[in-house]
């Protein structure tokens, strides 16, 4: 082909290059349509699925609301299913150094955070969350700390796990008398479990 | 099928038809004068794209059979060249055809050279066709023409003589073996002379013709042949059995207006527009491979094939896209109609649902939260651990050993053991984990104590340290014990100081530090 043949060409070419772009155009575009709306088409399939597998078991979810919903009010109230509730974590924290008879509870509560072992609970469609709570405590004796931790648990203010503890000798001057004797610092993490939004909630 | 001008050129004439749609639509005939030439000027002005295909009847024409060696590429091209020059050095229409190989053991290619000799009698035709600018496919000579007639007719003799009057006289043309082998044109006045003359003259030229063949070897005299009249006009009469009857060894067929009408296909009212219509005809049909004009005669339909077959390309990619795109639109609306329709259905079931939910207990939560929150505060209690155990397993082995006194305990519940204080050590399994992976958590302890009393003993403190730990390590649920600090550093690579004469009673402590891992699997 010789640069007369190309002159000769050119504005076959040209038209030729133009109706490659617009077909190439036409064909990129439709194909992107179809994609959307085959994915549109998927995404309204699946709900459709979801739906009608949930209306089919809609007999099995009332059995398990009735088998269920008693031990999660119990968990609500006692403060592990829902937000949490600080306020009745100090209150616990008094009543339990009350019931205890030590010398004082000295606590400081870190900000919400997800729970980092919540994997192995496989805890879906829930979020596991927990505040982690560092407690400094005076004790007579090494029993205390377990008494004040039942006592703590006894309240009821929510779902607590000790993940560290350190106990140490007071110096005391060699003086007997009722005084603390131990220093113990505990590490706390109060775990808290919100229902998924995914799943509505029922009437 | 694409428009073509088809141009008969003979002495004193030329025959013009347009081809569309695969027949001749309109056919005129020009006589080589000014007047005729103006005529066909005027009659290309409306045609001027077309491309024109243009067919030579005259005397002034050449053919030559030669074998040449087989070659090929540019060596076959300059070979045949310098053939063409050597035969037709006047003329600058000419061809080669190849027609086939030799079956000696060169195998030799066999050539069919041909020239238009009189390159004058095209001149004026084609600068007329130049000058309205259309496009020449090509200039051939008619003989090579009828070699379409064999297929379209089915001729099948080994020996074949076409004759016809053609407006340049009377057209012989011998095939053999279904291949051109040779062609004559003799002038006559066929449309003056009375019909025994016609005949008589004809079979003279057969006779000739005959002859001819055999003066060049191509043809015995005793070898059959098959002439075949094509009258066009109905002219020649009984002329195959006079000719028949004057010639035994010679079967003659006649094929007259109607069956020539019916057989190739060409209306009556067509036929009888001009004596080249037939060849015309076969031309617009398909043209021969021998092709006299050259290159720069051919270029303008060069382009005019290429600019084609570009917009042919344009318009299948066009076609594809339209056909792909229709395609993507139809699977688009039915998709969009499916979604549609399976959103209704979601609707529908999820109204059903809010009906069922009715009767369900009102309740805080799905019943799935509810059911995964009860389980998994049971799982959370279930794995909660504290350091009463660990406290327990101290304090026995403790009983044993008065002299040890606690300072301080530590306890962990988690993935790594607990900080022992530059010395920690991470086991096996922590080191070994991948990034992201949660280890399993285990219960680990720490005992910082000291030997009372001490007396500067060490072997001894150091013994009663390691009584204790092996106390502690023989519980079942301890997994690993190991002493972490001695009252003194016995590490070869470490310098040690201190006074043997120094106070038995102010020997200083023996302080030590346990670590204490226990079994996973403890509550």
């Amino acid at each position: 082909m010789n640069a007369e043949d190309l002159k000769a060409l050119q504005f076959p070419l040209i038209a030729l290059v133009c109706v490659v772009l617009l077909a190439a155009g036409a064909v990129y575009y439709s194909d992107a349509l179809l994609d959307q709306s085959q994915k549109k088409l998927a995404q309204e399939q699946k709900q459709l699925k979801e739906a009608r597998t949930r209306l089919q078991r809609s007999g099995d979810e009332k059995e398990v609301i009735v088998q269920y919903l008693g031990g999660y009010q119990q968990l609500e109230r006692g403060g592990f299913a829902g937000e949490e509730k600080r306020i009745n974590w100090l209150d616990a924290l008094r009543l339990a150094n009350q019931q205890a008879e030590l010398f004082g509870v000295e606590y400081q509560i870190s900000t919400q955070k997800p729970y980092p072992y919540a994997a192995e609970f496989n805890p879906a469609p829930l979020t596991l969350a927990e505040s982690a709570m560092k407690l400094r405590v005076r004790l007579l004796h090494g029993d205390d700390l377990m008494r004040f931790f039942n006592a703590l648990a006894r309240q009821n203010a929510g779902l607590f796990l000790i993940d560290e503890c350190k106990v140490r000798r007071l110096d005391t001057g060699g003086v007997i008398r009722f005084q603390p004797n131990l220093m113990a610092e505990c590490e706390l993490s109060w775990v808290t479990a919100k229902p998924g939004s995914a799943t509505e909630k029922k009437p | 099928m694409a428009d073509k001008l088809l141009i008969c050129i003979s002495a004193g004439q030329a025959s013009a038809a347009h081809w569309t749609g695969s027949k001749i639509a309109d056919c005129r005939v020009f006589a080589h004068d000014e007047s005729g030439l103006a005529a066909f000027k005027e009659f290309l002005a409306p045609l001027s794209t077309v491309p024109v295909y243009l067919m030579v009847d005259a005397v002034e024409e050449d053919y030559r059979f030669e074998t040449l060696p087989h070659t090929y590429g540019s060596d076959r091209a300059s070979m045949v060249g310098r053939k063409l020059k050597q035969h037709y050095r006047n003329s600058p229409y000419t061809s080669a055809w190849l027609q086939g190989r030799e079956s000696g053991k060169r195998h030799d290619d066999r050539y069919l050279f041909s020239a238009l000799t009189n390159p004058e009698l095209v001149t004026d035709w084609l600068q007329a066709v130049t000058e309205k600018g259309n496009p020449v496919a090509g200039i051939y000579l008619l003989p090579m023409v009828s070699t379409a007639l064999l297929d379209k007719l089915q001729l099948k003799a080994p020996n074949l003589l076409v004759v016809a009057q053609h407006s340049a006289g009377l057209r012989l043309t011998f095939f053999r073996n279904r291949q051109f082998r040779l062609s004559r044109l003799t002038r006559n006045d066929s449309d003056t002379a009375e019909e025994a003359d016609r005949i008589r003259f004809i079979s003279e030229e057969i006779s000739n013709t005959r002859l001819y063949l055999h003066a060049l070897r191509i043809t015995t005299l005793d070898e059959p042949l098959t002439v075949l009249l094509l009258d066009r006009q109905d002219e020649f009469g009984d002329a195959a059995q006079v000719i028949a009857h004057d010639n035994p060894g010679l079967s003659c067929q006649h094929l007259g207006r109607a069956e020539i009408a019916s057989k190739l296909g060409i209306s009556d009212e067509q036929l009888g527009l001009s004596r080249d219509v037939i060849y015309l005809y076969l031309l617009g049909l398909k043209a021969p491979a021998s092709n006299l004009a050259s290159s720069a005669i051919t270029s303008g339909f060069r382009h005019y094939s290429m600019r084609h077959g570009v917009y042919a390309a344009a318009a299948a990619v066009a076609l594809a896209a339209v056909v792909w795109g229709g395609l993507n639109t139809y699977q688009f609306m039915d998709a969009n109609a499916q979604a549609l329709e399976a959103a209704r259905q979601t609707a529908q079931q999820q109204a059903l649902y809010q009906e069922a939910t009715r009767q369900f207990p009102a309740a805080p939560a799905s019943a799935e939260n509810l059911k995964k929150a009860v389980e998994v505060a049971q799982k959370l209690r279930e794995s909660a651990r504290t350091p009463e155990m660990l406290m327990g397993i101290i304090s026995t082995a403790l009983e044993a050993s008065p002299a040890i006194y606690l300072r301080e305990f530590g306890w962990k519940y988690g993935p790594t053991e607990i900080e022992s204080g530059g010395t920690a050590v991470r086991s096996d399994s922590e080191s070994a984990a991948p990034a992201g992976v949660t280890l399993p958590r285990k219960q680990s302890g720490l005992i910082d104590g000291e030997i009372r009393p001490f007396r500067g003993d060490y072997r001894a403190a150091i013994d009663t340290i390691n009584e204790f730990a092996d106390r502690l390590g023989r519980d079942p649920a301890v997994q690993q014990v190991r002493v972490v600090r001695l009252p003194l550093n016995v590490n070869p690579t470490l310098a040690l100081t201190g006074n043997t004469l120094d106070n038995r009673e102010q020997a200083g402590t023996a302080e030590f530090r346990i670590l204490i891992v226990l079994k996973p699997r403890n509550p």
